[in-house]
């Protein structure tokens, strides 16, 4: 089959979070391919720098280390972005924790932490993009990775999935209150993505355990790019009339 | 010796003659060749001459409805003209907005011929080593947003609807990892089919502020199809894909 190419980003500049590793470097590295100006956001400064090697030709990109889950400072960092890089068109939320914690051994500062990351950043990020003194003013986008785990139960993901499906129903909401400024706001919703932070959770189970995990998923295991293509179709003008949805990019998962 | 030719691989588009069927016709026909199926063969041709290098597009008028046929028509079509089809899009659909009390079985019937039966038959024809040499990959249904919510009037359109979603999920999981399957759920977009429900001035002012971006165009639903057909959704396969401008989002409106 022949390559879709989705319309060109030029003159857009995006805010991406999380984008040292995983999903969110494959959405900055693609984003960046075509034509936008990024400001990128993560805890992990090296992880920032080597991104920034791998993508030194073509529009700068704008480094801030950061940890997300000191929601209090979301907007100053997203001031700085303006500062550095000018008003902002989009803003994609990858940066995520994903902890598998049995609720028995669950602590109120790791849920909190979680839910801070994943859901309240998220929020506060929305919210900086409804303000005039962020926002551009057109071709506005927001999208937020969810996961499959919004949707449906697994063991050991309380926390996890609370703060998944907590996205998605904010997306719809802020959809709505964001579509007459004309920012979209949509939910991408992964399924098992081989990134560092699902090796992770990888290393801890047997081979059994894996293949078990690989077959719930028609078409296997997906790639961090996968989610990326999704991600600019929904960011670039293609996804033009789409809003408050959440597009499912899992191989089948959520399908059996 | 020379090589024996190489068939050419199509996409086949049915509902093409009008709507976001024609539109996804001259959308997509840049990257492929096409087979462009409708009713009305006069319709169809100038859907094929709206198409990029119309020489390599072929014209396939048939009435779906009649889905019995299908099983011999199909395979004699390919045949005659040598080809073969990498990507199938079901647009064809019937809409008839009657109360249920004047709907009648045979409209019905005719309902779920067009917009769920023919939909399965030729995927099950495509698959058919003899018929399409397993060259089929990926498969698109133009569902609705009908499929997941009520209307009324729209008895028989919402029960298709919700039919043809439940056929993609299951082909998706029974045809992995060789064929995806995915439906597009548009809201309402502009087309001939719609146009009536525009033509009120009421309904037209309902509808505007049912949807948070307005109406949609044919060519949104076309880019859904297109990035759905291509090879960077090759990892999405059973999925519902809401293009609506946020129209299920807003339901309580």
């Amino acid at each position: 089959m022949t390559t879709f190419n989705p319309l060109r980003l030029d003159g857009r500049h995006i805010l991406v979070t999380g984008a040292s590793s995983g999903i969110g470097r494959r959405t900055a590295v693609m984003l960046h391919a075509l034509g936008a100006r990024l400001s990128v956001v993560d805890r992990d400064e090296a992880g920032l720098v080597s991104l920034g090697a791998e993508l030194s030709a073509g529009e700068a990109v704008a480094q801030h280390v950061a940890d997300l889950s000191d929601i209090a400072g979301i907007e100053a960092l997203v001031g700085r972005c303006v500062d550095a890089g000018g008003r902002l068109h989009g803003v994609v939320h990858c940066a995520g924790i994903q902890a598998i914690v049995p609720v028995r051994t669950l602590q109120i500062d790791g849920w909190r932490r979680i839910f801070a990351v994943n859901t309240e950043a998220a929020l506060m990020l929305g919210k900086c993009l409804s303000s005039r003194k962020v926002y551009a003013g057109q071709h506005g986008a927001i999208v937020f990775i969810s996961s499959v785990m919004g949707t449906v139960g697994s063991v050991g993901a309380v926390a996890y999935s609370m703060s998944k499906a907590a996205l998605d129903g904010m997306a719809r909401s802020l959809s709505l209150e964001l579509a007459s400024r004309g920012i979209r706001v949509n939910c991408i919703a992964p399924g098992f993505v081989r990134t560092p932070l699902f090796e992770q959770t990888e290393r801890l189970w047997d081979e059994e355990t894996k293949r078990a995990v690989e077959d719930l998923h028609p078409l296997g295991f997906g790639e961090a790019e996968d989610v990326a293509h999704a991600v600019a179709f929904l960011v670039a003008d293609t996804g033009r009339w789409i809003t408050g949805s959440t597009l499912v990019v899992d191989g089948g998962y959520l399908a059996r | 010796m020379s090589e024996p030719p190489v068939p050419a691989t199509s996409v086949l588009i049915t509902g093409a003659s009008s709507g976001i069927g024609r539109e996804m016709a001259v959308a997509l026909s840049g990257a492929y060749s096409l087979i462009l199926n409708g009713r009305d063969e006069e319709r169809l041709e100038q859907t094929r001459l709206a198409c990029q290098a119309p020489e390599r597009h072929l014209c396939w008028a048939r009435d779906l409805a009649d889905a019995t046929t299908l099983a011999t028509a199909l395979p004699a079509f390919l045949r005659q003209h040598d080809a073969r089809v990498v990507g199938f899009v079901h647009c064809a659909a019937l809409l008839k907005v009657l109360p249920l009390r004047s709907v009648t079985l045979a409209q019905a019937q005719d309902v779920m011929n067009t917009n769920v039966l023919a939909a399965l038959e030729i995927t099950r024809l495509l698959l058919r080593k003899d018929v399409n040499s397993k060259m089929l990959r990926s498969v698109v249904f133009v569902s609705s947003i009908a499929s997941q919510f009520g209307a009324r009037g729209f008895a028989t359109y919402c029960a298709s609807k919700a039919a043809l979603d439940g056929l993609m999920k299951a082909l998706a999981v029974e045809l992995a990892p060789e064929v995806r399957v995915n439906s597009v759920l548009p809201g309402g977009v502009r087309t001939p089919m719609t146009e009536a429900m525009f033509d009120d001035p009421a309904t037209a002012e309902r509808l505007m502020r049912d949807y948070p971006l307005g109406a949609g165009l044919p060519s949104d639903i076309a880019n859904a199809v297109a990035f759905l057909m291509s090879d960077q959704a090759r990892w999405i396969t059973g999925h519902q894909m809401v293009v609506d401008g946020g129209r299920s989002a807003n339901i309580s409106a």
